[in-house]
């Protein structure tokens, strides 16, 4: 038993999903304790297994970053379910878990006998969570779309970037991440009704709604006749990288003051055009560009210390390296150093979050198969003359 | 509230004590609200929820008003604070007094969840923290959202959303591929890490419900936008790389990126990932000689020809309507999205057709278009949306019907300005 005992130690997860999304909803329902087995395509696996980026930049299946990230702390077992032996054999499995992830278009799980209607009367208690682009139903069910299609259809990207240029992305998969996030409090959601109903249901997750539900403001700026438009950037330029230096919004007011006293012009304490947050929002790039001399002298990270000495909201924008060497994440052993017999020993960052102040678990990712042995046999029960028979006939 | 409530709700008897503000608290306790729970915004005359804006702002401190009116009562107008209190009672509370803290440690009896997001030493200051909650209800789940955690030497450090995205380095790979950085100005990490809290939650809840346990979680919004950045923190661990910006592309897919259309400012999002999609793609914008091309063949090929593909797309999109390029596009196979503004995205047809937008009208503020929840379940309902609450609006419902306490009692609160309904500097 783990540290998390009672969270999600006695739940067991089906993860048939690939890519960035559900992997990592199947990931954190692991991080909370359960176990979760990650049902992958024969000899071919997650897609992610060849996204990247490799130690080395050499491809290898088994040291694909993307992968050995989302698949921290499961099992991993092979199946063909496009087969009707495999598609049984999931059936036979799915009776005893408590929750199945799956992204499949909407109607390849039907088509195989593997949809909730087809997992319910087996199983009532079943959380069954599909995540696709844009849901389960609606004109749009079929569309496909990855990181920067639900961006740009759920209305985040288009206030962000500069003036006169292409709309951007939020960068990295932030937002197939945001869209795990979702799932996996949506599969919190109904296994918490489960628990105290004691029935199971179908969790619909809309990569599109999750995406429409964290654009913050363009649809209410819009409907009370604020247009958000893609604006100037308010970063300044430090002696090595990028700080901002967070003078407007959450601001107590005797802090300009400190600041002009701090930057050596202390004759700015009482001019119009800045002694007030709202004024320095109206007037940001004059300020940028006055305080901009003594930003550019410093480095970024003593620029964030010191102005937020001062009470104010700075930033500095931190790269991975940076991050690596953050006190704070120090401090916090945000960071884990995991080993894996084929990418070797890494540095991966942990969870966000602890409960009771103990931390989440954390172990690697499964090789391809590397369970097989150990759920067909010792869970299934199938011996070992079966199992070589769903070897040989690609099955497994 | 209770007469909205259907029958199988799936927080019907969970009741939220909500000391939030800003947004990434608001947005846990709107969703938490849509699923049925009972959820308590505490604010106080003196210290609203900063998303209400100023009591009297001046034009240059305008926020967000309908109309850009900010009416009599500014405060229950603001459009930050309408769009992310649905769903909530609003109770006002002193909590630098006596009395004012008495009274919450009696709510937080009543209450199963209490969620904060304040500067990590807050409560503990004002003598409200787990250790004494927990004292009094041993039962009671708190959830502790901040921005770098309720330890370490930054923890007292404040911030936005968008800050955060600076210090969990979210900035460092958003941008153009000139690889400058930049800020959303969504404050991204904040309904993102509202969206996240929800899960985290139902997981101690479900302990509480099999142990009677209750729980502390510490939740780091840093933490949290650093998380999306797994694959880069493993490519600096494997080959010290630094992921900077790169714009709208992607290491892989060819092309991808986004093409302008008809109209002010109107744009499409294209993505092609295989060979499949490359050949959809040169049917849809009826060149499928390109296809056969083998300059064209495959995703490397493309990225060194890119220059020559991505005129003959924008040649193509540039005299068509956004939404026309994704439907002529998805059906013949491609990823595709209209980049949607925000008069776009409340009308689309699809999230219409799901029931997504809830039509509000909010007393003060008249009709307008809420965000839902990013999930639908077979089973359990949502509510429709209440309007975001006025300032105090439900003193009388939770002091009176909970608490017990007379309109007497009520009165003299709001004598010593322990409540109220008026934010100082208001009149």
């Amino acid at each position: 038993m783990t540290e998390q005992d009672g969270v999600l130690s006695d739940i067991t997860v089906l993860d048939l999903s690939e890519g960035v999304s559900g992997p990592l909803c199947a990931k954190l329902l692991a991080g909370m304790g359960a176990e979760v087995i990650k049902v992958e395509r024969p000899h071919v696996g997650d897609e992610s297994r060849n996204a990247g980026p490799f130690p080395n930049d050499d491809p290898h299946p088994e040291a694909s970053a993307a992968y050995l990230f989302l698949n921290m702390g499961k099992k991993g077992i092979t199946l063909d379910i496009e087969a009707d032996t495999g598609s049984s054999i999931l059936r036979r499995l799915a009776r005893d878990v408590d929750i199945l992830i799956e992204s499949h278009a909407p109607g390849v799980m039907e088509s195989r006998a593997l949809g909730y209607s087809d997992l319910e009367p087996i199983n009532p208690g079943l959380v069954y969570t599909s995540i696709t682009p844009f849901g389960q139903t609606g004109p749009y069910r079929d569309y496909k779309g990855g990181d920067l299609i639900i961006q740009a259809v759920g209305a985040l990207m288009h206030p962000i970037g500069l003036p006169n240029k292409e709309p951007i992305k939020v960068g990295g998969s932030a937002a197939l991440h945001s869209v795990g996030m979702s799932a996996f409090s949506g599969t919190m959601m109904a296994l918490y009704v489960r628990d105290v109903e004691g029935y199971g249901q179908h969790v619909d997750v809309s990569a599109m709604q999750t995406v429409t539900v964290t654009q913050i403001h363009a649809s209410i700026h819009h409907q009370f006749g604020r247009i958000p438009t893609r604006r100037e950037s308010t970063l300044v330029e430090a002696a090595d990288g990028w700080v901002n230096p967070g003078l407007e919004i959450g601001v107590q007011e005797d802090t300009w003051k400190k600041v002009c006293d701090l930057i050596g012009l202390p004759e700015l304490a009482d001019d119009q055009a800045f002694n007030t947050r709202e004024a320095r929002r109206t007037n940001q790039q004059d300020l940028l560009a006055i305080i901009g001399n003594w930003v550019a002298s410093q480095p970024k990270e003593q620029i964030y210390h010191t102005l937020q000495g001062l009470r104010t909201i700075a930033g500095y924008v931190a790269t991975v390296k940076d991050l690596r060497n953050s006190e704070q994440l120090q401090y916090r052993e945000f960071f884990k150093t995991i080993d894996h017999p084929v990418a070797g020993k890494a540095v991966y960052p942990g969870v966000p979050f602890s409960i009771d102040n103990n931390p989440m678990t954390q172990s690697r990712a499964p090789l391809l198969g590397e369970h097989n042995l150990e759920i067909y046999r010792d869970r299934l029960g199938y011996s070992g003359e079966e199992l070589g028979r769903l070897r040989s006939t690609g099955i497994v | 509230m209770n007469d909205l409530r259907m029958n199988n709700l799936a927080l019907k008897d969970l009741r939220i004590l909500d000391l939030t503000q800003v947004a990434v608290g608001p947005y846990t306790t709107f969703l938490l609200g849509f699923m049925g729970a009972e959820v308590i915004k505490v604010e106080s005359t003196s210290r609203m929820d900063i998303s209400r804006g100023q009591a009297r702002p001046t034009p240059q401190g305008y926020r967000v008003y309908p109309d850009n009116d900010p009416g009599e009562r500014p405060w229950n107008r603001a459009g930050h604070h309408i769009h992310r209190n649905p769903n909530k009672l609003s109770l006002t509370l002193d909590l630098s007094t006596e009395r004012g803290k008495e009274l919450l440690k009696k709510l937080a009896t009543l209450c199963d969840v209490l969620i904060e997001n304040f500067r990590a030493s807050v409560m503990d200051r004002l003598g409200l923290g787990y250790e004494v909650l927990s004292q009094i209800n041993p039962q009671l789940i708190y959830l502790k959202i901040s921005s770098q955690g309720a330890t370490g030497p930054e923890k007292d450090y404040g911030s936005l959303g968008s800050t955060l995205e600076q210090t969990a380095g979210l900035a460092s790979v958003t941008g153009y591929e000139d690889r400058k950085p930049l800020m959303t100005n969504e404050t991204y990490p904040d309904p993102v890490g509202g969206i996240f809290n929800v899960g985290v939650l139902l997981g101690t809840l479900r302990r509480r419900h099999k142990t009677g346990q209750g729980a502390f979680i510490d939740f780091s919004q840093r933490e949290m936008t650093a998380s999306m950045l797994g694959q880069e923190f493993l490519d600096f661990s494997f080959n010290a790389r630094v992921a900077g910006p790169m714009g709208n592309r992607h290491p892989i897919f060819e092309p991808q990126g986004v093409y302008p259309c008809q109209g002010d400012d109107m744009w499409v999002a294209i993505s092609v990932r295989s060979e499949e999609e490359w050949v959809g793609l040169c049917d849809a914008i009826g060149m499928p000689q390109l296809a056969r091309n083998p300059r064209f063949e495959t995703a490397l090929a493309r990225r060194r020809n890119r220059d020559e593909v991505e005129r003959f797309l924008t040649n193509w999109t540039r005299e068509q309507d956004h939404y026309d390029v994704m439907h002529t596009l998805q059906k013949n196979g491609v990823p595709a999205g209209a980049v949607l503004k925000g008069g776009e995205i409340i009308n689309d047809p699809h999230l219409e057709e799901r029931g997504f937008w809830d039509e509000v009208h909010h007393p003060e503020a008249g009709f307008y278009k809420q965000v839902t929840t990013p999930w639908e379940f077979s089973k359990s309902g949502r509510i429709q949306t209440t309007p975001a609450p006025n300032l105090g609006e439900h003193n009388e419902y939770v002091l009176s019907d909970l608490l017990g306490m007379t309109s007497q009692e009520l009165y003299d609160l709001e004598e010593k300005g322990v409540i109220g309904t008026f934010p100082i500097g208001a009149e």
